[in-house]
């Protein structure tokens, strides 16, 4: 059962960011509705309006120019799915779409939507990270970009302030010499809950390590970047050691917790055994 | 589905529509979408109904307050147990004879005591399912916690809080045969483990619904999905009418798996439509669903096995011990299935088997798919590659030197009447694996097969009997009336193959009428794998009676013998004459014309017997046994200990197929439900109170997990049921579980003794066997 809300359904950005304003924190905006329907039906979410972004103009697409990738908030995961310009310039997302619920819900589920949840099993953020992803929010004060990395403040809170709503995610195309990754496990292969995910990108040149991004999801209070992994591997040649160095520094730097799904213990130690994976699987990739 | 078998005893049988593959009467309606289901019924002015319940599992209602919603517009009815003190509903298996009820009978809405998280505390019926919610809301409580016990084990200490009688052993079941102390002396070798089995949850497709009416014969009404009509006598008990003034009539039914085998919504819908005198409509959300209705029982099994260096097994001793939850409902009987059916399709001539189910402030534990057979079968086929690893024997010949074989006694010394080709179904099943796909760094390959014993048909100390009657019209259509209820497996369109069949009609020729507790025949549960061999063969004594007669006129019409007559696709012919022939129609006319009696009411009775000896456990417990086998092929991750489902073979003797499509259809679903208790499903819950309450955390295969399922359908021509069928709801489920932790273990060279068998639980035994 729903509680009672206003529905405003905006025509235009600017509509959108000025309701927005003038609501502020008494408005949720609706995307896929696909976190919002069943925070709204398990009485979660209790919003005075509903702001559905379906009907604003420009919010959904993907576009390759000037070496950035960029995605309308709106864009769908299945939209990922069907894209030549997102298995070029994101490999790592199209797994994470892959694997991402059933198709349904990947249909009407949104990339702005999966970051804005502020879950930590969230798939597509993983990817995102180690693409270098950065996020464009939009208010009646103007645009401005923050990185992904740094848009979780902590356990579900976000840079975005009330009246900012997401309105594009970007990313630079990655050089020809880099191999991204995604790897979900879960308790079943179809529409589960993330145990662990891992994403990777790698950039080797001249047989050293010249980019490295491990972004885990699912084993922390956010999605996070493994940095002291990362650090470990960038201008490193990537031995099995090293990676293998890199993979249980990942292991420490994360914080899981236990809940129904798998205890703490398990994911820290699947972190090493997948960060070392995926890695290893890069390097292969590339020699 | 690839290889069919058929006795070789009967090779000139010949049939018309039994054993083909076609199109269930059922099947275009719910293809359209145009199939009413119990949730699809409306009536003008209806209310909507809804309960209330507890949110911890053992506490003292200390206030229960429901006066903001009683005063909320357009509520009409608020009740607690103040308003019917006196009422209890019984949890028992309804419509036996010849024995007395077990002492169940349960508290509707809670006095007092709460036993379970979820327990219902109050009953709403409203103008608008919101205004319903918006009073379920309004009503405040207060439960004073208070100890509860949560692990069986614990249950039994002395001191432990009591949830059920005394000392909360609700059933306890021995099984004793041969000397043990000598079979163990035999023994080379003694195997000892203990397998645990997780809370199952039915979660079929379409939650508990149904709409209550009083009728122009002050007859309370219940149109609802239930596995069992015949709860009707029970609700009326508990409404306090006479039991030809309570009438439940089914709807085609979204699943049931036993979980709509006790009553459900029936007895709130009864309650709330005699206080309103209105009609009352209830439908569970999922939420309602998971918490509304019992689980499979959670079993753990020790298993201690004296085997001989040859490979004979010379004595086994079972333990047994199920969470009943907080009520008894069908505890005792799903307990006796488990300890009848602890050594399996084996041949056991030294054996001790000693169960007990045990209350505790967990959700209660009933019928589902299996019914114990499944957690004992999950137990002795993970025991016998045990011991067969433990004698250096391969898996398939050390089961090979143990099968039970056609006129071998099973457990209780009853020897079944059909035939055993547990050897057949294993070997077929093992060879349609193929070549073994190869290893591959971290991903192992392992492989794994399971048989399987199953009843079918209810316990026979339950004298089950069930009734069809079945009639043909002035046009050559037949009409089946038949109480028993459909719940997606065909049920209704078996009798119409049935008495198509042996009446000679096309299938689009015979309308089946079912589920009417009051109106048709009754015919007992859809449980128990039951329902084609009881009603089924009341339909075929039915639809007999009814061609024998035509048979005579038409060979006096035709100047032939009776015996000379055949009837097949409309027409009735002499045998060896066919251009002697007219329509069944005509023959119909000219019957009628002459006032013969054209319909039959049959009655089928199952063997009925006394109960088990208390002390040994010997005697019948059950009509008859289906045996089967599953092969599995999995591939293992050893680092992070995910399972892959490659190759998946069921074969079992099904007895005849009636419909071939449906056979395939049930053991499609019984692996898929087998898979996912093996690997996946489990009801978690912490002092009682279910944590995992919803789909995202209880997880049942989906499309993406299932393998390529290949079915191989034995005929053995040699059950009970009509043209010689067995049961397959069931048995279709049983084998799967243990076969898919054979695989498991095979692969990674460690078991994981407690399912479902998760990548975590994988992980830890790696781990553990790395030391
Ligand atoms: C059956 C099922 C399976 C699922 N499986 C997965 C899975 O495998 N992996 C996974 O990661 N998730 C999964 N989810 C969760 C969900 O589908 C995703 O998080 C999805 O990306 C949410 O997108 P949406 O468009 O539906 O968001 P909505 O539900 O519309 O919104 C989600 C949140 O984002 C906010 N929001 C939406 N758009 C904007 C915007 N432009 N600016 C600011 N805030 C915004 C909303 O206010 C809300 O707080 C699943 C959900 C279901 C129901």
């Amino acid at each position: 059962m729903y509680g009672e809300f206003d529905l405003t359904l905006p025509q235009t950005l600017q509509e959108a960011v000025k309701a927005l304003n003038a609501a502020g924190k008494d408005a949720v905006p609706l995307a896929g509705g696909t976190n919002v329907l069943i925070d709204l039906r398990s009485q979660r979410l209790v919003p005075k309006q509903i702001m559905d972004l379906g009907r604003v103009p420009g919010l959904r697409g993907i576009v390759v120019e000037g070496g950035r990738v960029t995605l309308g908030a709106r864009t769908t995961v299945s939209d990922l799915l069907a894209s030549p310009d997102i298995a070029r310039c994101g490999p790592a997302l199209v797994q994470a779409a892959t694997v991402f619920a059933g198709q349904m819900v990947r249909n009407t589920a949104t990339v702005a939507g999966n970051i804005a949840c502020g879950s930590p099993a969230a798939d597509l953020v993983p990817p995102l990270l180690s693409l270098d992803a950065e996020v464009t929010l939009t208010s009646t004060r103007g645009s401005r970009t923050v990185a992904l990395c740094d848009y979780y403040t902590g356990y579900k809170a976000d840079a975005r302030a009330p009246d900012e709503l997401i309105t594009a995610i970007s990313w630079p195309v990655p050089e020809a010499n880099t191999f991204g990754t995604f790897y979900k496990l879960a308790r079943r292969k179809g529409d589960a809950i993330t145990v662990n995910g891992v994403a990777v990108s790698i950039g080797i040149s001249d047989g050293r390590c010249v980019r490295a991004r491990i972004a885990l999801g699912s084993v922390a209070p956010i999605p996070m970047r493994a940095c002291n992994a990362e650090s470990l591997l960038e201008g490193q040649v990537l031995t099995p050691e090293r990676i293998a160095a890199a993979a249980k520094a990942a292991a420490e730097e994360c914080s899981p917790i236990d809940d129904v799904r798998a205890t703490g213990a398990y994911r820290r130690r699947m972190v090493e055994v997948l960060v070392a994976r995926l890695v290893e699987n890069a390097v292969q990739a590339m020699t | 589905m690839t290889v069919s078998d058929v006795n070789e005893t009967q090779p000139n049988l010949r049939f018309s529509q039994i054993g083909k593959p076609l199109t269930r009467t059922d099947s275009p309606g719910k293809a359209t979408g145009r199939t009413p289901y119990a949730g699809d019924y409306v009536m003008p002015g209806m209310l909507h109904a809804k309960v209330v319940r507890a949110d911890i599992a053992s506490a003292r209602l200390k206030r229960l307050d429901v006066s903001k919603a009683r005063a909320l517009p357009g509520v009409v009815c608020v009740l607690t147990a103040q308003d019917m003190p006196d009422r209890t509903i019984a949890t028992d298996i309804p419509g036996q004879t010849g024995r007395a009820k077990l002492k169940t009978d349960q508290q509707i809405l809670v006095k007092e005591r709460v036993r379970y998280f979820g327990e219902p505390l109050a009953l709403i019926a409203a103008e608008t399912p919101d205004i319903a919610e918006q009073a379920r809301r309004l009503i405040e409580f207060e439960l004073e916690p208070i100890p509860g016990v949560y692990d069986p084990e614990e249950a039994m200490k002395p001191g432990a809080p009591i949830v059920q009688g005394t000392d909360n052993i609700v059933a306890t079941h021995k099984i004793r045969k041969g000397d043990l102390e000598a079979g163990f002396a035999a023994a080379d070798v003694i195997i000892e483990n203990t397998y645990i089995t997780p809370f199952q949850e039915h979660a079929f497709l379409e939650p508990e619904v149904g709409l209550a009416w009083i009728d122009e014969n002050e007859v309370i009404t219940i149109r609802v999905c239930t596995q069992v009509i015949e709860h009707f006598r029970a609700v009326a008990d508990a409404v306090g009418v006479p039991h030809n003034k309570l009438r439940v009539m089914g709807a085609m039914v979204g699943g049931g798996f036993g979980g709509k085998e006790d009553v459900t919504v029936e007895t709130y819908l009864a309650i709330l439509a005699q206080k309103t005198r209105k009609p009352v409509r209830l439908e569970f959300t999922r939420e309602d669903s998971f918490l509304g209705h019992g689980k499979r029982h959670p079993i753990k099994l020790k298993y201690r096995t004296g085997v001989t260096r040859d490979g004979k097994i010379t004595a086994l001793d079972v333990q047994v011990l199920a969470d009943a939850g907080a009520y008894v409902y069908l505890s005792p009987y799903v307990l006796l299935y488990c300890a009848v059916n602890a050594p399996g399709p084996y041949r056991v001539d030294n054996l001790n088997v000693f169960a007990q189910a045990v209350a505790t402030n967990n959700m209660f534990s009933s019928a589902f798919r299996g019914f114990g057979g499944i957690q004992a079968a999950a137990a002795y086929e993970q025991q016998m590659d045990e011991a067969a690893n433990a004698i250096g024997m391969d898996r398939i010949e050390f089961r090979r030197r143990n099968y039970l074989k056609t006129g071998d006694p099973i457990s209780t010394g009853f020897v079944p009447p059909s035939a055993i080709w547990t050897e057949k179904c294993v070997d077929l099943a093992w060879q349609a694996l193929g070549e073994p796909t190869p290893s591959k760094g971290p991903i192992k390959i392992g492989r794994g097969i399971a048989a399987s014993q199953q009843s079918y048909g209810r316990l026979t100390f339950l004298h089950d009997t069930s009734e069809a009657w079945v009639g043909i019209e002035m046009d050559g259509t037949v009409t089946v009336r038949s109480g028993v209820t459909d719940i997606g497996a065909g049920q209704a369109s078996s009798l119409a193959q049935i008495a198509a069949e042996i009446i000679g009609v096309t299938l689009p020729n015979v309308n089946v009428y079912n589920s009417d507790s009051q109106v048709t025949p009754l015919a007992g549960t859809s449980t128990a794998s039951r329902a084609l061999y009881m009603t089924g063969n009341a339909a075929r004594l039915a639809a007999q009676a009814v061609r024998d007669r035509l048979a005579v006129v038409a060979a006096e019409l035709l100047k032939a013998e009776p015996a000379q007559i055949s009837m097949e696709f409309n027409q009735v012919f002499v045998t060896d004459d066919p251009s002697r022939a007219m329509d069944i129609a005509d023959l119909v006319k000219v019957c009628a014309s002459r006032g013969v009696h054209r319909s039959e009411l049959a009655i089928f009775r199952a063997p009925f017997t006394d109960v088990l000896d208390p002390e040994t456990g010997q005697g019948q417990a059950h009509p008859d046994y289906a045996y089967g086998a599953q092969a599995i092929e999995v591939a293992v991750d050893i680092e992070t200990g995910e399972v892959t489902v490659l190759k998946c073979i069921a074969a079992h003797d099904v007895g005849q197929c009636i419909n071939r499509a449906a056979v395939d259809g049930q053991i499609h679903g019984g692996t898929q439900n087998g898979l996912g208790y093996a690997l996946s499903e489990e009801m978690l819950y912490k002092e009682g109170r279910l944590i995992t309450p919803s789909f995202s955390e209880y997880l049942m295969p989906t499309a993406m997990d299932m393998p390529h399922v290949e079915t191989i359908i034995l005929e053995s021509r040699s059950g009970l049921g009509p043209f010689g069928a067995k049961g397959i709801g069931e048995p279709a489920m049983t084998p799967v579980a243990p076969a898919v932790a054979n695989a498991i273990a095979d692969a990674i060279g460690v078991r994981v003794f407690e399912m479902p068998i998760t990548p975590e639980r994988i992980w830890r035994a790696l781990e553990a066997a790395r030391g």
